[in-house]
Order: structure tokens, then C-alpha cells, then sequence
């Protein structure tokens, strides 16, 4: 149903882009579209169906598999994102962001943003990728891997946190930049804070960062702090029993270093560093959990088609090994990307038993439509 | 109460000098002139540094935050790093369509305005060629713009403004008469370019730009093109490569050696090479480039 009215609604906006013409043309109101197809062809050493059904879950426990990308052995359709973007009169903007996957169709993000709030104040309300950390608000196709860290797939979930809410953010009149914000969030997107999917009664997850910036010559210092803390409400998806119940909290720290050459090549240095802290409501059914987790990269852009880099991640606390990941991307252009990876991943526990996960991805990603910023 | 506090911050209103942020460092120079001393103003991308390619750290949003008024380039020169920057700037007197907002392609006339656009043709600007300032003639335009967008935003020193702006209109006449006799036997000329960065130059002094190293606009180099350029090379006998700045030089090298055709580094904006230190060294030095 969702899918139906969605494309019928895209229709209805691709038709308005055609030759209008005549006294009621609306064409020039179209937002700005853009279209990116991500594919990939992916070979591991570890049977879809084992990767699945592995113990213990990631949506509590110390670190699962729970993939959302590139999640077959083969080829793969990871998703059709098409963005929308339009100014929504003088005083706030709107973008919205749906994710098409082979059998869904998900409103990942649709958001408002004020534009002229005074005292350098910005408000976002609607569905929308939180703040928290480095890498949280970042969409799929401007990461550097093809995969997310591990501890960000098992501490907030392979979306991340990403729910209805509100952001209030404050760009602080500091001589290098500092901003500072606050969401309240609507809880329930898996990862730490439930994959409890019924109706919520107002369980919310409370949202807070700083992040700093400074320039040293031509490399720019990114230093971040967040917090988020809520209720623990994890349910088994299939058997809907009880697998946690507490309060948690993670904090986060992280820091960049990005050093320009010219305008096309660049080294990056990014490390983040997450902590969790869940506390139990019932010692008896289940224990307190604390658990930490890292990645640390470096990544280098050698001229405007070709890039590599190299991550190092794991765990600190119930941590079976590390993972490695090794990259190269090429661009024929701005908006065409082919890439290779290759992780060996010894972090991967199959039925309680250590198995390293050797994988290959080969991934294309593609970009139609409206030109999009350059990342940072 | 309330009273109290504005009589307090008034006296500094109004000594306070207008602050604009610019995109670029050429209109850094032109708003410096017509200001004067009644204006600061900030620059964000580095002018030797690839004008379409300008990173948008959060580091420029620290300096466009508090920024009174914006001047861009515009025809989508800046799409890849300002909109970001204007976004995250919670300033709403950068917003587009602020009265304190100026984009200067709005009055000038484009070249190369394509009437249909596709990406198979590489990475265009759909507006058309947005490198005008590189037009002596343009620059006369555009102080003109931002004498009288300075005018509408801070009136009460119009007659600065107005002053600066008949001395500076003065004294680039003059330069454009000596530029043009310098330039007069260069009609005609073929050059190669990397990008085509000099087409309004060209255009205003005659010069004919047959080809560029890029196989398409925004695209690398590719060794099919590249042979085929020296053939053309061979054929049309161009002077020279008009080379920017912030490209590697290596494939202009590689032609250089099997053509023999000259590699002469243009700069496209003040900064761009170290002795570009205004406007006028820009165009002294790119009208006598040619020898
Ligand atoms: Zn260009």
C-alpha cells in the first residue's frame, strides 16, 4: 500500500517536471530529485543463512551480524534513495528521503529546518538521522567503507539512531566553530533502545553533543562529543520474549584530522570511540552491561578519481577479535563510483564458536539528478 | 528596561563597520575598493585553489555566521560547497533571497548557455559558463552591482560608496585602454585550454580557444583524448596551453614534449600565483601571458 501511493505520488511530481506550458504551469516549483542506486556483488566465506541465525543478537548483546546492506551472498539491489529538497516558503526548508529496497519502500528521513530563527538557532522536527557522533547523520553513499563500524551497527543499530524527533542546535559565536545541540526522539529503531515496534507511550530517547572545529594550515581538526541515554525495551522479533529490560546510556567521542594537499587530494585521519552503559530494572532476569567499542581510519583521496583506505575496529570489553577493512574506490565522475573492499573480520562469533569473516564487496554506486554538495 | 539596552548598543550599530563574506577572492577585492573602510570583508575559498572544488569546512561556517551580507559568484560555481555552507550558517542574512543575499551572475550576460543539458556531456554548467569576471569589461559591471548593493544595505555612507566606486571606474578605463592595445595583435590567436576558464577573456581579446585537455567539462584526462589533441595540435597550430593553476600540468607536459606548443600558467583569481596580488596585476599579467 505505502509503495503504491508513493509512486503514484511520484509520478504526479516527474509529470510536473515535463513540458508544462500555459498560464497554470507549476514546473519551475519542482524540488530539487536526485536519485542514487546503490549495487553491489558481494562474496563471503559465511552462509547467508549462518550469518542470520548467529547468537547472540545484535540488538543487545555484544555484537551480532544484523546487516542491511550488501546482505546476500551474490549480487545485491541495495536500495534506490531519491532525495527531495525545496525551500517550503521564507521561513523553513523541507528534505525528505525515501529508501526503496527490493521489497519496501521506507520514509528514511522527512524533515523541516527553520530558517530564520535569531541567536544562530536551528530547529529540525520529523524523521530524521540524529547528530550523535561522527558517522550517525551520514547517509550510505558518503561513507568511506561500504559498511559501517561495528560498534555503530551493534551499539545504534545498522540505521542508526533515526525516528521522529525534534533537534534544537546552536552555533556558538566562538572564534573557531562550536555547535552545540539537544533531540528528544522518538525510541524503537533497534540497536540499544528496542526493537520494540509496538506503540510507544511516550519512551523517548534524550539526544546531546558538542562538536569543535579549527583549521591548522590546510588540515581541519573535527572534535566531537555525545551522549544519548533511554529506555531498554528489547523484544526477540520473531518469539516476542523478553530479552533485556533497563536503562542505557552511551557516550561518544571522536576526532578528525583532514589535511588538504590541493582542492583534490587530501589524508584524513577519523577515530571514534563509544561507551555503553545498560543498566538492568530486574537483576535477577538480566545483568548490567557495560561494553565499549572503537574505529580508527585513515583514508586518502589521491586525485579526483582515486581513493583508498584502511579501518581498524573491535571492542574492548566481550570482544572476540578485531576487524580489518581495506578499500579503493574510482570515479569516471562526480556522480559514478566503483569500489572494492575487502574486510577479514575476527569479531564474528557463529553459535558461540570464533569465526573470522572474510569478505568481498564489490559495490557501484550511482547519482542522478540534482548535483550534491561535496562531502567533508 | 528595554530602552535602556538599545540606547546602550546603538553608538556601536553605528560605528560598526558592514561585514561581507564572499565567495571568491576577486569579489573580496572588488567590495574592498567600493567599500572602503566602511566594510570588512571575508573570503572563504583560497585563490589557488580550484574554484569549483572548494571544501566546505565547518570552519567556514564560523566565518559566514555572523556575516551582515553575501556576495557569490553564482551561475553554479559554488553549487558543490556553499548551499551546505549557507544551510549550517544559521544566518538568516545570507539566506537566498535576503535583500543582504547578491549573486552576480544574475547581471551579467553568460556564455555558452547550453540549451539542453546532460551528464553524458560531463559535469556542465547548465547556466552557462560562469567564469565571467575573467572579462576586464565585466569587472566594471560588477563593481557597478556592488556599489549599489552596498547602497541598499547601509545608505547612510552611499556617498563613500559612490566615491569609491567613480575612482575605481577612473582608473580601470584607463588600465582597459592599455590592455586592449596590448592585446590588439593577439586577435585571432589559437590557444588550448585545460578547462575553459578564459572564455570570456578570449571572447573580450579575440583569442580562439580550439580544444581543452579535459575529454569533457570536470572529467580527467584520458590518453585517447590526449592523442587526439596532438593530432589537432599538429593541424591548427595553436600558440600555447592556457594552463590554470590547481591542474596538474603533467598531460599539458606530455604535449608540450610531442607538439611542441608552449605551456603558459594562467591565473584565474587573485592569490592564484604569488604575485596576483589585486585586480589589476591579475589582468597585467594575463595580458601579457601571451608572447
Ligand atoms: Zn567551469
Amino acid at each position: 500500500m505505502k509503495k503504491i501511493v508513493l509512486s503514484t505520488a511520484l509520478c504526479a511530481t516527474l509529470a510536473l517536471a515535463g513540458e508544462g506550458g500555459g498560464s497554470f504551469d507549476q514546473s519551475k516549483f519542482i524540488p530539487d530529485i536526485s536519485l542514487i542506486v546503490d549495487t553491489s556483488f558481494v562474496h563471503r566465506n559465511v552462509s547467508n543463512s549462518d550469518l542470520d541465525n548467529n547468537a547472540p543478537t545484535s540488538n543487545y548483546g555484544n555484537y551480532g551480524t544484523f546487516k542491511e546492506f550488501n546482505r546476500d551472498n551474490g549480487f545485491n539491489l541495495n536500495y534506490g534513495e531519491l532525495a527531495l529538497h525545496s525551500n517550503v516558503d521564507q521561513a523553513f526548508v523541507l528534505d525528505a528521503v525515501f529508501h526503496f529496497s527490493a521489497g519496501s519502500v521506507e520514509i528514511e528521513e522527512a524533515y523541516f529546518t527553520t530558517k530564520t530563527l535569531p541567536y544562530r538557532l536551528q530547529i529540525k522536527g520529523g524523521k530524521f538521522k540524529s547528530d550523535f557522533g561522527r558517522l550517525n547523520s551520514h547517509h550510505h553513499h558518503t561513507w568511506d567503507f561500504v559498511d559501517a563500524p561495528l560498534v555503530y551497527n551493534g551499539f545504534l543499530s545498522p540505521e542508526g539512531l533515526n525516528a521522529p524527533g525534534v533537534q534544537l542546535q546552536w552555533l556558538a559565536p566562538t572564534p573557531w566553530y562550536m555547535r552545540v545541540g539537544f533531540e528528544a526522539m522518538q525510541k524503537g529503531n533497534g540497536g540499544t533502545f528496542a526493537n520494540d515496534f509496538d506503540k510507544k507511550d511516550g519512551e523517548a530517547l534524550y539526544i546531546g553533543y558538542l562538536k569543535n572545529s579549527f583549521d591548522i594550515k590546510d588540515a581541519s581538526v573535527l572534535l566531537g562529543v555525545s551522549y544519548v541515554n533511554g529506555l531498554s525495551n528489547v523484544k526477540d522479533a520473531d518469539t516476542s520474549t523478553q530479552l533485556y529490560k533497563g536503562s542505557s546510556e552511551i557516550y561518544g567521542a571522536d576526532l578528525s584530522v583532514k589535511n588538504y594537499f590541493d582542492s583534490y587530494s587530501y589524508i584524513s585521519w577519523q577515530s571514534e570511540f563509544l561507551y555503553r552503559n545498560m543498566k538492568s530494572d530486574d537483576k535477577l532476569l538480566f545483568d548490567d552491561k557495560k561494553q565499549s567499542g572503537y574505529y580508527t581510519q585513515l583514508v586518502y583521496q589521491m586525485d579526483e578519481s582515486w581513493k583508498t583506505g584502511l579501518r581498524y575496529e573491535g571492542f574492548l570489553q566481550d570482544s572476540n577479535g578485531v576487524k580489518t577493512t581495506a578499500d579503493a574506490s574510482y570515479k569516471t565522475s562526480e556522480f559514478a563510483q566503483i569500489r572494492l573492499q575487502y574486510s577479514h573480520d575476527e569479531a564474528f562469533k557463529l553459535r558461540n564458536e570464533n569465526k573470522a569473516i572474510d569478505e568481498i564487496i564489490l559495490q557501484l554506486t550511482f547519482t542522478i539528478g540534482a548535483h550534491g554538495a561535496h562531502s567533508f | 528596561m528595554k530602552k535602556y539596552i538599545f540606547t546602550l548598543l546603538l553608538p556601536l550599530t553605528l560605528f560598526a563597520n558592514l561585514s561581507v563574506a564572499v565567495s571568491y577572492p576577486y569579489i573580496g577585492a572588488l567590495t574592498k575598493v567600493i567599500g572602503g573602510d566602511k566594510v570588512d570583508t571575508v573570503v572563504l575559498a583560497k585563490g589557488n585553489w580550484d574554484p569549483h572544488f572548494v571544501v566546505p569546512k565547518p570552519s567556514l561556517i564560523t566565518k559566514i555566521r555572523d556575516a551582515d551580507a553575501l556576495i557569490m559568484n553564482g551561475g553554479q560555481l559554488e553549487i558543490g560547497w556553499l548551499p551546505p555552507l549557507i544551510d549550517r550558517g544559521a544566518n538568516p542574512k545570507i539566506a537566498i533571497n535576503a535583500k543582504t543575499f547578491l549573486d552576480l551572475s544574475q547581471h551579467v550576460e553568460l556564455l555558452q548557455k547550453p540549451l539542453s543539458v546532460d551528464r553524458s556531456g560531463g559535469d556542465v554548467h547548465p547556466d552557462g559558463n560562469p567564469h565571467f569576471h575573467l572579462d576586464p569589461n565585466n569587472i566594471l559591471v560588477l563593481a557597478g552591482v556592488i556599489k549599489e548593493f552596498l547602497i541598499s544595505i547601509d545608505s547612510s555612507n552611499s556617498a563613500v560608496y559612490e566615491k569609491n566606486y567613480t575612482e575605481f571606474s577612473g582608473m580601470w578605463n584607463e588600465k582597459l585602454g592599455l590592455w586592449k592595445v596590448k592585446m590588439a595583435q593577439k586577435r585571432g590567436v589559437k590557444i588550448v585550454q585545460y578547462h575553459d576558464v578564459m572564455a570570456y577573456f578570449n571572447h573580450a581579446y579575440g583569442l580562439t580557444s580550439i580544444a581543452t585537455i579535459e575529454p569533457l567539462p570536470g572529467i580527467p584526462p584520458s590518453s585517447k583524448h590526449t592523442i587526439e589533441l596532438i593530432e589537432l595540435i599538429k593541424k591548427e597550430n595553436p600558440c600555447c596551453i592556457l594552463h590554470d593553476v590547481y591542474h596538474s600540468t603533467k598531460t599539458a607536459e606530455f604535449i608540450s614534449e610531442k607538439s611542441g606548443i608552449k605551456v603558459i600558467s594562467m591565473p584565474h583569481d587573485i592569490g592564484a600565483l604569488e604575485s596576483i596580488e589585486d585586480l589589476v596585476s591579475l589582468f597585467d599579467y594575463l595580458t601579457s601571458a601571451i608572447k
